[in-house]
């Protein structure tokens, strides 16, 4: 299973990166960041770009760095790092904790936040956590930067906003250090979610102030759960009931495809339960944290 | 009732001497090699100048070939040779096959009219690298006139299906029933009787080394020298170098170090015959090493596929009566082996119960899949579950124990004969059963079990099986299946050649030996030193290809051990009387009144008058004119070892004889737990114990007990080959062929019990594949001991999340 | 037209190296055919069975899925740099002490692993060593074995650091 040729390049500069993209269009470029998920598609022929852009020696791409209540993270980052992070950890523990689920260690030590976010699998742990989390995610193109909130960020299977001459190079995740739970489930460990819930739950008191939900493996991109964020606005924080029934409103309506792993009936019964489970982690460690 | 020859087992042999090297698990001569990066797989051997393969495979599940245009791929960058079904079929004959009718079922090494699977090769392209093979595989056009396809095997059974093999007439490659005692008078007088519906879905091999061989044509010979990781059955490569349309003396296979195998590199011959093939049509050494999906899609070596309508009779007390076996089995697009896999399982059909009749009716269905091959088990571990299943079952109907149950029906006294003709030589079941009930902590999980359902409403289950693993197989179980077979095979050798060189050296020559894992060199090693008192890492030992070499049929049903120690023990009592003599000669004694002693030949009792093998060696090799005339130079000896203990089967084939006697037997008992809201079972503690009589090596006969184990678990949970309704491959590749990692596979307890064979070279059995034989049945029965009290049981494997689900689901049980 | 190349220089197992490569050349056919060292091998060719790893910069990576051009620069080590003057490297003797290796086809992969993984934590739980190597499949032992060399060999490599200060 050897890839197709391509034309390569391995720019220094941000700018060199997106004129490159510009200047072989017709090629069907792609960028090369850590190549966790392009390279295999390639190796199966299922991705044949005829130009590839390789980020590593461009300046600037990747660190973290905290700017007031925003965590800003480079695009090439790789996951071992964000993993790590003793900042990530305080500021933004749902990224944490999702970073850690992602494939094994040999993937995440080559694997970028920036690859993940702009691959946009379906069933990938970090865009569930952009959309739970608010994140802004900042693309380059030959017009100069702009801003794409995650809620507009996923268009489809493996789709994004991105336009063909953008780069992804930074993601802007609002703080939240209070309840968070990335929980999933996989059929075997460390593989591919089948079903993956993000939480974070904002207590007043103890009531829930505001809940942030996003799902994996339910939907052609991954979603908020808005209506389940509805229901446990306000509700009492050790009140099990409340998360049963957000966990119901939020499956509401779904029709998940199935597959040879999961049924659509399976999918929605997983998703029901992880966000009940997700919920009640959530809540858990907004309530220890007090 | 039978007519077979009960008198022809061999002598019972004495087993009292002390072993010094025989039982020590010492660190396996093989390891250094592999552990420095030097092991010498198959893609290691590349040298500069090969060519490589590459093949193109269907997308179809069954079409017709219209057309294919290869001019743009031969023309692409590199490229020496594009070869097509079609030319394959004028440059070679089909590929062996040992099926029912071949000539109506044919096969070839590539599809010439038509493709019958999804993966089927239809072309390949020989090139400098295999990038640039790749590339050319895009360039070829195909033209597909797209067929009905036939996925379900019953389906494939009814009147009217598409037809896979249109020669053939039908789907069904074979069918017959057997009866064995008096099936109708046992369930007659049966107080029970227990009836179920059972399935067995695929999973295979899948070693992390796929199947590969480097072949060269020789023009000024016109003979064909192929490395690869597959050998097996020397004696029928004539077969092979009948597809390849020479001789049988022009064709030599040498054995290469393979990485892992399971069964799904024996006798894989087509990847050699592309190579071969490609060589001869370039000129040039050419390599052909299948992918990954190539190993998914195209091997020839999927695991059974079973349907299962059993009835189990049973009498109040729980005594086992009769069981009527009703499978049929998805064979795939071919049928290389034939029936073979219902074989391994007649071998050992009652299990280790006294049941006293048996019918058995296999039909093989033809579908549109790969087809299937050999995986470690062949068919017996499939019996195994379900056996034990109806066994569980018939428990619960009756309101008896299940441990009770199986004690109650236990054979205790050997050998014993089944109703098909095996025999069990010897065994211990209580004991085996006893050691596991210990190590599993047994009364404790039942403790917890109870405490953690009532208590935090969680589903714990314990699963308990006692069954066979049966070795060592005759060739009588290719042709008992037909009442004229065309070819009554009974031969199963396997060789050894020792040669002593002048310094009382010693090295063993192993023919068409394949090394997959299993561990044939610290075997012989083991072997050669308890003979010869030296050490085992003295010994050197070598690796000889088929042509010029003594017969070989391989490992395949864990006849490894036993065949090269019979085969050792041959040579090495050559070897000795040889050196009797000689030491005799030197020392001017009676031959009589010599001894071996302490590595060499002392006159009895007197250690003073000694020659030691070293000392006998050199005379032998140097000093002619001091032995008599008629004792030749040097010192080596072969042996040529017979499969030990076979009987023919009878004319009515109410008997087959004695095929596969060297029985060994496990218990194991898994403690599951079951998330009732995700499908997901995981291990709590997981006890097994085998008996595979007397260990060579315990470490290395429990690291394939552990691993035999895992890939069990892959198949009762996780793996699964599977085929949608349209005949798509949807597991192509392993994102989606799950193999179980550290974290799905629990820490086993492992108990050896040894009940030595009384038939075999220091009592020793077969014992490489039992994990596999019994975790299965082991996990699908702690499963459903965990569902119980919801209604809830499971008769399909793998127990997918969504096959748990779906069934908690169907009884109001999920949310 | 002869396809373009790339000039990379990395070390492996200490060596400096420069070499002319397709981009599109995975860093495993590079290892294993342009600088001759077979022992890192080739299990899925899709980043998922680990058999390929390697470690770069002395962390763990799927060379199966990465291009030898992501390399330049890097240091690179296979299984054949472990042993030293004919010593075996405390995980391979522990290895073949207690039979972690069957086939042995996952084994260099599962060594550099192990070493990554006892050079993050030297003093590892059997429970921590089992859940780390879930990233390499092995077809052959179950991996209780291999729990069990890589517990041994931490112990062994402790002691010798202690034994050094």
């Amino acid at each position: 299973m050897k890839p197709p040729p391509f034309s390569y390049a391995a720019p220094t500069t941000l700018a060199e990166a997106v004129g490159l993209l510009t200047e072989h269009a017709e090629a069907e470029p792609r960028v090369l960041a850590g190549g966790q998920s392009l390279i295999p598609l390639m190796n199966f022929r299922l991705a044949k770009p005829g130009y590839l852009i390789d980020l590593r020696n461009v300046a600037g791409l990747s660190g973290i760095r905290r700017e007031g209540d925003i965590l800003v993270i480079g695009a090439m980052t790789r996951m071992s790092e964000l993993e790590r992070s003793p900042e990530v950890a305080v500021a933004a523990p749902l990224l944490a904790e999702a970073v850690g689920l992602v494939a094994h260690i040999p993937v995440r030590n080559r694997g970028t936040v920036g690859g993940s976010l702009a691959h946009a699998d379906p069933a990938a742990e970090l865009p569930a956590v952009a959309l739970a989390s608010d994140a802004d995610l900042v693309a380059a193109g030959p017009a100069g930067s702009r801003v794409i909130p995650a809620a507009e960020f996923l268009t489809g299977p493996f789709s994004t906003a991105l336009a063909p001459d953008e780069i992804l190079t930074e993601i802007r995740l609002p703080v939240w250090p209070g309840g968070h739970a990335f929980v999933e489930f996989s059929r075997i460990h460390a593989n591919f979610a089948v079903v993956g819930v993000a939480a974070l739950i904002d207590l007043d008191g103890d009531r829930i102030r505001r809940a942030a939900l996003a799902l994996t493996g339910v939907a052609p991109t991954a979603i908020r759960a808005t209506a389940a964020e509805g229901v446990l606005a306000g509700a009492g924080a050790a009140d099990v009931t409340a998360a049963a029934e957000a966990a119901g409103a939020a499956v509401e309506g779904l029709t998940p495809a199935g597959d040879l792993h999961a049924s659509p009936q399976t999918r929605i019964a997983l998703a029901r339960t992880y966000l009940r489970r997700g919920i009640e982690l959530a809540t858990s460690r907004a309530r220890n944290e007090r | 009732m039978t007519t077979a020859n009960r008198a022809d087992a061999p002598p019972v042999r004495d087993h009292s001497a002390k072993r010094r090297w025989v039982g020590q698990s010492i660190r396996r001569v093989e390891d250094p090699k592999f552990l420095l990066g030097r092991g010498g797989y198959i893609a290691d051997r590349i040298t500069p100048g090969t060519l490589h393969a590459a093949v193109l495979r269907s997308p179809h599940p069954h079409a017709r070939i219209l057309r294919i245009e290869t001019a743009q791929a031969l023309a692409a960058p590199g490229v020496h040779a594009v070869i097509t079904g079609a030319d394959a079929a004028e440059l070679c004959n089909p590929m062996p096959d040992f099926g029912p009718d071949p000539a109506r079922h044919t096969w070839r090494c590539l599809a010439a009219d038509k493709v019958r699977y999804v993966g089927e090769g239809v072309a390949v392209v020989v090139a400098d690298s295999r990038y640039l093979a790749e590339d050319a595989l895009e360039l070829i056009e195909v033209e597909y006139e797209p067929l009905p396809a036939v996925v379900d095997p019953e389906r494939a059974l009814a009147d009217g299906a598409p037809l896979v093999h249109e020669a053939l007439e039908s789907n069904c490659a074979y069918e017959r029933s057997f009866d064995f005692g008096d099936v109708e008078r046992d369930f007659a007088e049966a107080d029970l009787v227990v009836r179920d519906r059972l399935r067995w879905h695929r999973s295979g091999g899948q070693p992390l080394e796929t199947v590969g061989a480097i072949a060269e044509y020789d023009l000024g010979t016109g003979s064909f020298t192929i490395d690869t990781n597959t050998l097996s059955f020397t004696s029928y490569l004539f077969m092979a170098a009948n597809t390849l349309k020479v001789p049988a003396n022009k064709l030599d296979i040498r054995p290469v170090p393979a990485g892992g195998s399971f069964g799904s590199k024996l006798f894989a011959n087509k990847p050699a015959v592309i190579a071969a093939m490609c060589s001869r049509a370039t000129g040039r050494k050419v390599a052909y090493l299948e992918d990954r999906v190539d190993n998914i899609s195209n091997c020839d070596h999927h695991g059974s596929d079973r349907i299962y309508e059993v009835e189990l009779a049973m009498m109040r007390d729980g005594t086992m009566r009769s069981i009527k076996i009703d499978v049929i089995d998805d064979y795939g697009a071919y049928i290389q082996f034939g029936v073979g896999h219902h074989g391994n399982a007649l071998a050992q059909v009652v299990g280790p119960y006294t049941i006293g009749s048996v019918r058995y009716r296999v039909r093989a269905a033809l579908t549109n899949k790969n087809q299937q091959g050999a995986y470690r088990g062949f068919g017996s571990e499939v019996n195994n579950w379900m056996l034990e299943q109806m066994v569980d079952k018939a428990a619960r109907e009756l309101d008896l124990d299940p441990v009770a149950v199986r004690r109650k029906n236990f054979i205790r006294e050997f050998p014993h004969f089944i109703p098909t003709g095996n025999v069990y030589d010897s065994g211990d079941y209580d004991r085996v059963l006893d050691k596991a009930l210990e190590l599993a902590d047994y009364s404790h999980w039942r403790a917890e079990q109870k405490r953690l359902r009532e208590e935090e409403g969680r589903y714990i289950g314990i699963g308990l099986i006692s069954a066979q693993e049966r070795s060592v197989f005759s060739a009588t179980e290719f042709w008992f299946w037909f009442d004229d077979p065309g070819a009554p095979v009974t031969s199963t050798p396997e060789s050894v050649s020792l040669k002593v060189d002048a310094t009382g050296g010693i090295t063993a020559i192993l023919y068409s030996c394949a090394f997959w894992g299993n561990s044939p060199e610290t075997m012989v090693a083991q072997f050669v030193a308890e003979e010869f008192d030296c050490s085992p890492y003295d010994v050197s030992i070598v690796y000889h290809g088929s042509r010029d070499g003594l017969p070989a049929t391989g490992p395949g049903g864990s006849r490894t051990t036993v065949m090269l120690a019979g085969a050792v023990e041959g040579a090495a009592g050559k070897i000795k009387e040889k050196a009797r003599r000689a030491a005799a000669h030197l020392l001017e004694i009676d031959p009589d009144d010599m001894e071996w002693s302490e590595g060499g030949f002392q006159v009895k009792g007197d250690p003073e008058r000694k020659k030691s093998l070293a000392e006998i060696a050199i005379a032998l090799h140097l000093f002619k004119h001091s032995f008599p005339a008629d004792m030749e130079s040097g010192l080596d000896e072969s042996k040529v070892f017979d499969h030990p203990y076979t009987t023919m089967p009878s004319a009515d084939r109410k008997d087959l004889g004695v095929f596969y006697p060297f029985m060994g037997h496990a218990c194991h008992v898994p403690v599951v737990e079951v998330d009732i809201e995700t499908g997901a079972v995981t291990f709590l503690h997981y006890a097994a114990v085998h008996d595979c009589g007397t260990l060579v090596n315990p470490r290395s006969l429990a690291g394939h007990i552990v691993g035999g184990t895992a890939q069990g678990i892959g198949t009762a949970l996780y793996e699964e080959f599977v085929y949608d309704d349209d005949g798509q491959l949807l597991s192509s590749s392993f994102l989606d062929y799950l193999i179980p990692s550290a974290m799905e596979v629990p820490e086993l307890v492992i108990g050896h019990v040894e009940t030595p064979s009384p038939y075999t070279p220091y009592g020793v059995k077969g014992g490489g594949e039992g994990g596999r034989m019994m975790a299965p049945a082991a996990i699908n029965a702690a499963v459903n001991a965990a569902l119980y009290p919801l209604g809830v049981r499971l008769t399909e494997l793998p127990m997918t999340p969504e096959r748990i689900l779906s069934a908690l689901r169907a009884a109001g049980q999920a949310g | 037209m002869a396809p373009t190349t790339c000039t990379i220089s990395l070390t492996v197992n200490g060596h400096p190296h420069v070499a002319e490569v397709e981009p599109r050349r995975l860093l495993v056919d590079f290892l294993r055919e342009d600088l001759g060292l077979p022992g890192t091998h080739i299990g899925c060719e899709h980043g998922v069975c680990g058999t390929c790893t390697v470690l770069l910069n002395g962390a763990s990576i799927r060379s199966c899925i990465t291009f030898a051009v992501q390399a330049d620069g890097a240091e690179i080590s296979t299984v054949e740099g472990l042993a030293h003057d004919g010593e075996l490297h405390p995980l391979q003797d522990e290895f073949a002490a207690k039979q972690g290796l069957q086939c042995g086809y996952c084994t260099p992969g599962m060594l550099m692993r192990a070493c990554e993984i006892l050079a993050e934590n030297p003093d590892p739980t059997p429970a921590q060593v089992r859940s780390a190597i879930a990233s390499n499949l092995c077809r052959c032992t179950g991996y209780q074995f291999i729990t069990e060399a890589v517990i041994g060999a931490a112990a062994r490599m402790r002691a010798t650091k202690e034994a050094a200060s």
